[in-house]
């Protein structure tokens, strides 16, 4: 293979590929992105205004961060599927008054309150036909806290239909009273029941799981003031029915809606994101403030003043459905992150209608705290409660080898058959 | 089962590594290198302490996989942090496996590093004044004794751990290395406290497990007496009473060349130093320095010739006398190497010798500090010699003899006769078993006082070119254990001593060494393997070593205290009814 990739044959594919992409989708970009320069320059862009490094705040806070890992290969049984996840959460103080600034919660603390951290959890599903959504759905019902689904799904319809559907009476005489049934099981949330496949799978218990460590922070008395969530806050619409296609969009609305009720700001954080242009959003940063300023960019939505941005226009899933992205800047050597907000909590708590000062002074209080926890020197510029989560929760590859040997002990523990754990294509040592 | 709280602080667990260096990973702690360190373990029911010696530190933060980058970030971003790194802060500590102590049963017993801890077994750091008892328990082997060299260091600190040296390996002969400064002084003062408190044992308890020790001490710079601070030997006599003071001592301790030169309460205590030319052997100074084959023959001839007389007779004789055949120039060459007997001031034609009395003391287990500050090297090298190879060829005619009849005979034959005319009365009292007359049979030599005979300056008269000849020492190394006679070899040389006299030391005190060269030097030479330790020689303070020997698997750290230090401690117990010996009764 190698001697094919060093050819200029493959250098000259290569070329042909990237010339394609400049000439149209960059070509395409460039011209929206033209559209909305001026715009982002002058009234979505903007800096942080650090607080110093010795600041005392008049009222230190917690942060908590959610994060989770896992694979979808623990052990492969002929055609069933099992599944390891792990979720950790953690919780910082501000703590301004001592040296220790951002001083961590005891795991012991947390594990009296969220019980043990990080969290293991096990699935498992075979690929006979309906069994992934019907054991997918068993497993999301015990792993999330809130148990009855009507429960789970109204708070989308709730924030969705800014608060005209507020009861499952409310579906009356609307599009989803059709749906109403479906509605209200797990299994039938489950919408994209013809493409579980495993990393479909795989993806939504992790989500759900990282939501019902976030859940359960919200229901202990920690109250934090931020709560973060590694991602974005997107919902995957049903293209037919408009409702999520799947249960962790409507859990992650009612999270946010418990979040709201708790006073607590939820938001997501992604270092990997697919913002178009956030490279030339960074320049004309650098270009408008100097280098190393860190900043801030509002990317606004239809309904909001001034409307979308072309570059986004086609991008439907930028912003997020009742969400508010924003991407950001706090370290000069990095690229941009992105955060999302929950729209309903930012219209209510940021967003001030017809005063765009006024807003502006919100999402700099906000971008302040941002920053002030994204100053650890092992991660500057990303928050370090999600970086200390993640580094809790992450599975490394010793760890995966150590729980697949596990497994076959305790399937001999118990009697069963012990078969190999590797893949069966290392059998050929391929 | 041992309480693991009495082996002091938990530090880490055991990480990586193999029955010989293992890495560990610890708590953010002052540790420095040299420390040691106890790892419990229990694998299939053995309870075992292994010992650990620290050889290098890194610092380690957990979630940090490169802290040059952190470091970076934290000195170009002036607003960063670290948040709860203080529980993430570990030290991964590096060093070798010293071996481990195993319950028996029948108590602790030491064996060399041959099995590998548990995983992940707890590491624990003594801890002064908690982890003691239970160290001097498990390493009782590897530090039991009756000359007390130090206390086990762990690092900056030290355990009330005694290291000694038995009384029965001295004449397997002692090795003390160390560049100036090291605090060889203070450690040859220490010995000899050491071996009186010993001897005083032997002399108030009639203890014949630690019998007595007598040592014939060369001090070229006039310290051990006077002392280097505030107390000397001098301090331990005069803090004796009468009675036990005549015991120890008898009436003098101390030789030097001039006794008038000597301080008047240390004076009392002095003999000078004369020896007689007749008690001269030819070998004696072809010990101490090189002739040529013609020399050697022309003074065996003279030897043969003229016996006792020889010295005189060369040192008188004109070409004109020389046996016929005798090279031209070899009488000149041979007298210009004996000229120094002439104008020494201790090597003396006629009169009284003191070599009588240096044995009579040898042999009862008595200390002599010997001043050779104002001789010069050769009349100090020519000394040691006569005294060692006096002694030795006593202890020789007496292993040889089967009764008191047959050790006369040989003592004749052996020594100088005027000399050994002289003692003849006296070395019968002292080897005859059950009486003096001619059949009485004879003591085994390991009956008698173990002899210690200090070399100092030792690359001057142990070097391969000397030891290749006649030298009385290489025939003291190799066969001293049979007649009880140990050299204790003062050098800061490794590198430059003969490779006979090494492979026979059977205990070594390395010292701070000057050079990566003597570092090499004494790391091979140790009787047991301390490779890896190259780190600690060059950190090592004055009064600190590493204790060697041939028959201890573990290599003993150790700090020599001060002299006055553990005089003022003991000085209590030189009374007729003061306090028994610390280390004695732990």
């Amino acid at each position: 293979m190698l001697e094919k990739i060093l050819t200029d044959k493959f250098r000259e594919i290569l070329k042909l590929v990237f010339t394609d992409i400049t000439n149209q989708q960059d070509r395409r970009d460039a011209e929206e992105f033209s559209k909305d320069e001026v715009r982002i320059k002058e009234h979505l862009l903007d800096v942080v205004e650090p607080y110093p490094p010795d600041t005392i705040l008049d009222d230190d806070f917690l942060i908590a961060a959610v994060d989770g890992s896992g694979t979808d290969n623990l052990m492969l049984l002929d055609d069933i599927r099992v599944h390891l996840l792990s979720t950790a959460t953690t919780v910082l103080d501000t703590n301004t008054r001592s040296e220790k600034l951002f001083d961590p919660i005891s795991t012991k603390a947390l594990e009296e309150r969220l019980g043990g951290q990080p969290h293991l959890d096990v699935h498992w599903h075979s690929g006979v036909r309906n069994d992934a959504q019907k054991k997918m759905a068993e497993t999301l019902e015990s792993i999330y806290p809130l148990k009855d689904v009507v429960d789970i799904i109204l708070p989308f319809f709730k924030d969705d239909s800014s608060g005209v559907i507020s009861s499952v009476s409310g579906f009356t005489g609307t599009d989803y009273e059709k749906h109403l049934p479906e509605l209200r099981e797990m299994e039938t949330l489950i919408s994209r029941a013809q493409i579980l496949t495993n990393p479909v799978v795989h993806d939504e218990l992790r989500k759900v799981s990282e939501y019902a460590a976030a859940r359960n922070v919200l229901t202990s008395d920690i109250r934090p003031k931020y709560l973060l969530l590694d991602g974005a806050l997107s919902i995957f619409m049903h293209f037919v029915k408009k409702y999520p296609s799947m249960p962790s969009g409507f859990m992650l609305r009612e999270l946010a809606s418990l979040a709201r009720k708790e006073g607590v700001v939820l938001c997501a954080v992604s270092k990997n994101h697919t913002i178009p242009f956030a490279h030339r959003i960074a320049k004309m940063a650098q270009d408008a403030f100097g280098e190393g300023t860190k900043w801030f960019c509002q990317l606004p939505c239809r309904d909001d003043p001034g409307g979308g941005l072309h570059i986004t226009e086609d991008r439907t899933y930028i912003p997020p459905r009742l969400a508010v992205p924003y991407l950001f800047s706090f370290s000069q050597d990095n690229r941009p992150s992105r955060i999302d907000f929950d729209r309903v909590w930012w219209l209510e708590n940021v967003f001030v209608r017809s005063d765009p000062v006024a807003t502006r002074q919100n999402e700099k209080a906000l971008f302040r705290d941002l920053e002030f926890m994204s100053r650890d020197a092992r991660w500057y510029g990303y928050p370090v409660p999600l970086a200390l989560a993640h580094e809790a929760c992450k599975l490394s590859y010793e760890d995966l080898r150590l729980a697949r040997e596990i497994c076959k002990d305790v399937r001999h523990e118990i009697g069963l058959d012990t078969r190999k754990t590797e893949p069966l294509r290392a059998d050929y040592n391929l | 089962m041992l309480d693991r709280d009495s082996l002091g602080e938990l530090f880490g667990k055991v990480g990586v590594g193999n029955q010989t260096m293992l890495g560990i990973m610890g708590n953010n702690r002052d540790v420095s290198v040299g420390e040691i360190f106890m790892i419990y373990s229990q694998r299939d029911g053995h309870e075992r302490v292994f010992f650990f010696r620290v050889l290098g530190l890194e610092n380690y933060l957990r979630q940090v996989d490169d802290m040059a980058r952190v470091a970076g970030t934290l000195m170009v971003e002036g607003d960063s942090y670290l948040s709860g790194i203080e529980r993430n802060m570990l030290l991964s500590v590096d060093g070798r496996m010293l071996g481990y102590a195993e319950e028996t049963g029948e108590g602790w017993r030491f064996r060399s590093p041959r099995r590998l801890p548990d995983h992940l077994a707890s590491v624990y750091r003594p801890i002064p004044g908690t982890s003691d008892k239970p160290v001097r328990e498990m390493l009782s082997s590897q530090t039991d004794g009756s000359v007390r060299v130090g206390d086990l260091q762990i690092g900056e600190a030290t355990l009330d751990v005694p290291v000694m040296i038995p009384t029965d390996k001295l004449p397997m002969h002692v090795g003390i290395f160390g560049s100036t400064g090291s605090g060889k002084s203070n450690l040859m003062m220490v010995l000899i406290k050491s071996i009186i408190d010993s001897n005083l044992d032997y002399l108030r308890e009639h203890d014949s497990e630690h019998p007595r020790v007598s040592a014939f001490c060369i001090d070229p710079h006039d310290e051990f007496a006077r002392g280097v601070d505030k107390y000397g030997i001098q301090s331990v006599i005069e803090a004796m009473d009468a009675t036990t003071r005549a015991d120890v001592i008898k009436d003098f301790y101390y030789l030097t060349t001039h006794k008038r030169a000597t301080k008047r309460e240390i004076k009392r205590y002095t003999k000078e130093i004369r020896v007689l030319w007749e008690e001269i052997r030819p070998r004696d100074l072809y010990s101490i320095m090189e002739f040529t084959p013609q020399m050697y023959s022309f003074i065996d001839s003279q030897f043969s010739r003229h016996q006792e007389e020889w010295v005189e007779k060369i040192l008188n004789m004109t070409e004109d006398d020389t046996p016929e055949g005798t090279p031209k120039g070899t009488l000149k060459a041979v007298q210009r190497r004996l000229r120094f007997l002439e104008r020494s001031p201790i090597f003396v034609e006629s009169g009284s010798s003191i070599l009588g009395e240096i044995f009579e003391a040898m042999e009862t287990g008595r200390i002599l500090v010997v001043n050779t500050s104002l001789m010069s090297d050769m009349e100090q090298f020519l000394l040691t010699t006569i005294v060692t190879r006096t002694l030795s060829d006593m202890r020789r005619a007496l292993k040889s003899s089967g009764n008191l009849g047959d050790f006369v005979r040989q003592g004749e034959m052996r020594l100088p006769k005027p000399f050994f005319g002289k003692v003849k009365a006296q070395a019968k009292a002292f080897y005859g078993k059950g009486g003096v007359d001619d059949e009485s049979p004879v003591r085994d030599p390991r009956e008698l006082p173990v002899i210690l005979v200090t070399v100092e300056e030792a690359p001057s008269i142990l070097n391969p070119e000397l030891m290749r000849g006649q030298s009385v020492f290489k025939d003291i190394s190799r066969q001293g254990r049979k007649f009880n006679i140990g050299l204790l070899v003062v050098s800061q040389q490794v590198s430059v001593l003969d490779n006979v006299i090494l492979s026979q030391m059977n205990t070594e005190v390395n010292l701070r060494l000057g050079n990566e060269r003597e570092i090499r030097a004494c790391i091979e030479n140790a009787s047991i393997n301390i490779s890896g330790f190259e780190n600690e020689f060059r950190v090592m303070a004055q009064g600190e070593g590493i204790v060697t020997a041939s028959y201890r698997e573990m290599p003993l750290p150790v700090k020599i205290p001060l002299f006055d230090t553990v005089f003022e401690r003991d000085k209590a117990r030189y009374k007729a009814k003061g306090p028994p010996r610390k280390e004695r009764t732990l």
